[in-house]
């Protein structure tokens, strides 16, 4: 058995009013996750000695973002650090703030994200490219590297883009039920498909929100857990795996080492995908969304497009996924969110949108260019 | 002639054959000295054997449309007329692959599997931007 299977809990959950929040900023919206997470937690501030963040879209201070908020929260850590692998960032400080905690480096780690992306002007409409730059042809921005992906998944494997709105159609479905979600008003497949092209094939209902929010997750180990005022949640697998060649991996577009993840992940957890009774998959874009089914092993390669039909994967149905509303309509925290969702699913504490009887979640986030992914198993205590 | 605002490469030492062979319509791309790899970005050393030796190599020209894309949301205003256009990732025939745009032809016509060619756009007096435009057989 892997030696860190269950061997590490989620004790507190926070996060800051999501939206438009007029007159926040990053540092101020992550400083309001802290201190609700910390709440939730029963926790006082001087028993974090562990403070891990990824630095907002709008924070100047970029990668220096963990002496900022280590400042202004006045916490003066045995263990920090920032990371920016965009929508791989919350997963991947979750795994280290497991790994700080049983290494004995930290006790009680608070990982935190902050950004005032909707109201401080981020478009996420960056070029990629390291020398010269892909904008050169015209290529940019986040919803582009999704585009190439669903393009290419569309042409091998007949996916349709009305397949790709049933996934919108879930989130929103979910987001409906969830008081705090940003955008709440239910859609249809038609709605999806009458909305305008971003990047064809994707349309603006493939796309997820740009917000202001902040979110934070405070970490122990289990066994401090046992004290600590919340139903337990247990972190009972791990895995990340990232694929830096654009151009010279011939399957970069399909996301192969989202399938290491999750692999991994399923391996210290010692479950599969039938294990899984709810799933909170990292959706910046829908197309994102049909890989986490084909890499998680919940179907066959490019068989994504009809597994999402049918309800299968809205609340009710067999796999029920981004029960709060995921990036899609509940906020765009990049994925930080989907790791609450997963805990308080485990709690059991969602109400009219909680998985009955859910007693492991798959959480998973992806980042960057496609680049980076890693999935973590929570399960109930 | 109206200036042209879209985005242009930097030459460097490190690119300059690449945006020079384009000038001479030839589409070049740096083959490894020891291991043979022909690599993709332009990059000093060679991603799978790590060697510094390498030399510019004249390629076909010929590839297919890997994956394709249609932009009609504008995220730089220097695009503004050309919205929507389209990007392809090209599959090159000796094995690379890269993105640009598939010319002469509508947006709607263009599909994953085409086969293309390189063509070349001098832009400006500097600098010339290799395209692909549709090949029969």
């Amino acid at each position: 058995m892997h030696p860190l299977r269950d061997k590490t809990a989620i004790i507190g959950v926070g996060a800051s009013p999501q939206g438009k929040i007029p007159g926040s900023t990053a540092l101020s919206l992550g400083v309001e996750a802290f201190k609700r997470a910390l709440d939730d937690s029963g926790l006082k501030k001087e028993q974090i000695d562990g403070l891990l963040t990824m630095p907002g879209t709008t924070a100047p201070e970029a990668a220096l973002n963990y002496l900022r908020l280590g400042e202004t929260l006045g916490i003066n850590p045995r263990y920090t650090g920032s990371k920016i692998m965009g929508g791989g960032t919350a997963g991947a400080l979750l795994h280290e703030a497991a790994l700080a905690v049983n290494a004995g480096m930290a006790n009680y780690v608070a990982c935190v994200f902050g950004d005032s992306a909707a109201t401080g002007g981020s478009r996420f409409s960056r070029a990629s490219g390291w020398g010269d730059s892909y904008a050169i042809w015209g290529f940019m921005a986040a919803c582009a590297n999704s585009a190439i992906t669903a393009s290419r998944h569309m042409a091998l494997y007949g996916t349709t883009s009305r397949q790709l709105g049933e996934i919108a159609v879930a989130c929103r479905k979910h987001a409906s039920m969830n008081p705090n979600a940003v955008m709440r008003k239910p859609i249809t497949i038609e709605d999806h498909q009458n909305s305008r092209w971003i990047v064809k094939p994707l349309h603006l209902l493939d796309c997820c929100l740009i917000s202001d929010g902040g979110v934070c997750v405070i970490v122990t180990t289990a066994e401090r857990a046992k004290d600590c005022k919340q139903p337990l949640v247990l972190i009972s697998g791990m895995g990340q795996a990232y694929t830096t060649e654009n151009m010279e991996r011939e399957d970069w577009w399909y996301v192969p080492h989202q399938k290491l993840a999750v692999g991994d992940a399923y391996k210290m957890a010692g479950v599969g995908p039938r294990d899984i009774d709810v799933a909170q998959l990292y959706d910046n874009f829908t197309s994102s969304v049909l890989l986490w089914f084909e890499h998680g092993g919940f179907c066959k390669v490019g068989e994504s497009g009809p597994f999402v039909e049918g309800g299968r994967i809205q609340l009710g149905g067999e796999l029920p996924i981004n029960t709060a509303g995921g990036n899609h309509s509940e906020s765009y925290m990049e994925g930080w969110l989907h790791i609450v969702e997963g805990a308080r699913q485990m709690r059991g504490e969602c109400g009219v949108r909680q998985v009955e009887g859910a007693e492991v979640c798959l959480v998973t986030g992806r980042g960057q260019a496609l680049n980076c992914s890693n999935a973590t198993i929570l399960r109930k205590g | 002639m109206t200036e042209y605002t879209k985005p242009l490469p930097t030459i460097t030492d490190e690119n300059r054959e690449f945006w020079e062979g384009a000038k001479r319509g030839r589409l070049r791309m740096q083959k490894c000295g020891d291991c043979g790899h022909i690599r993709y970005p332009i990059s000093h050393v060679c991603p799978k054997c790590l060697s510094y030796n390498f030399n510019w190599t004249d390629l076909s020209g010929r590839g297919e449309v890997f994956s394709y894309i249609v932009f009609h949301q504008l995220y730089n205003k220097a695009f503004e007329k050309d919205i929507p256009y389209n990007v392809a990732l090209v599959q090159l025939e000796e094995g690379p692959r890269m993105y640009s745009n598939v010319v002469g032809v509508d947006n709607d016509a263009v599909k994953v599997g085409d086969k293309v060619e390189v063509t070349f756009d001098p832009v400006t007096p500097e600098v010339t931007i290799p395209r692909f435009k549709p090949r029969n057989g």
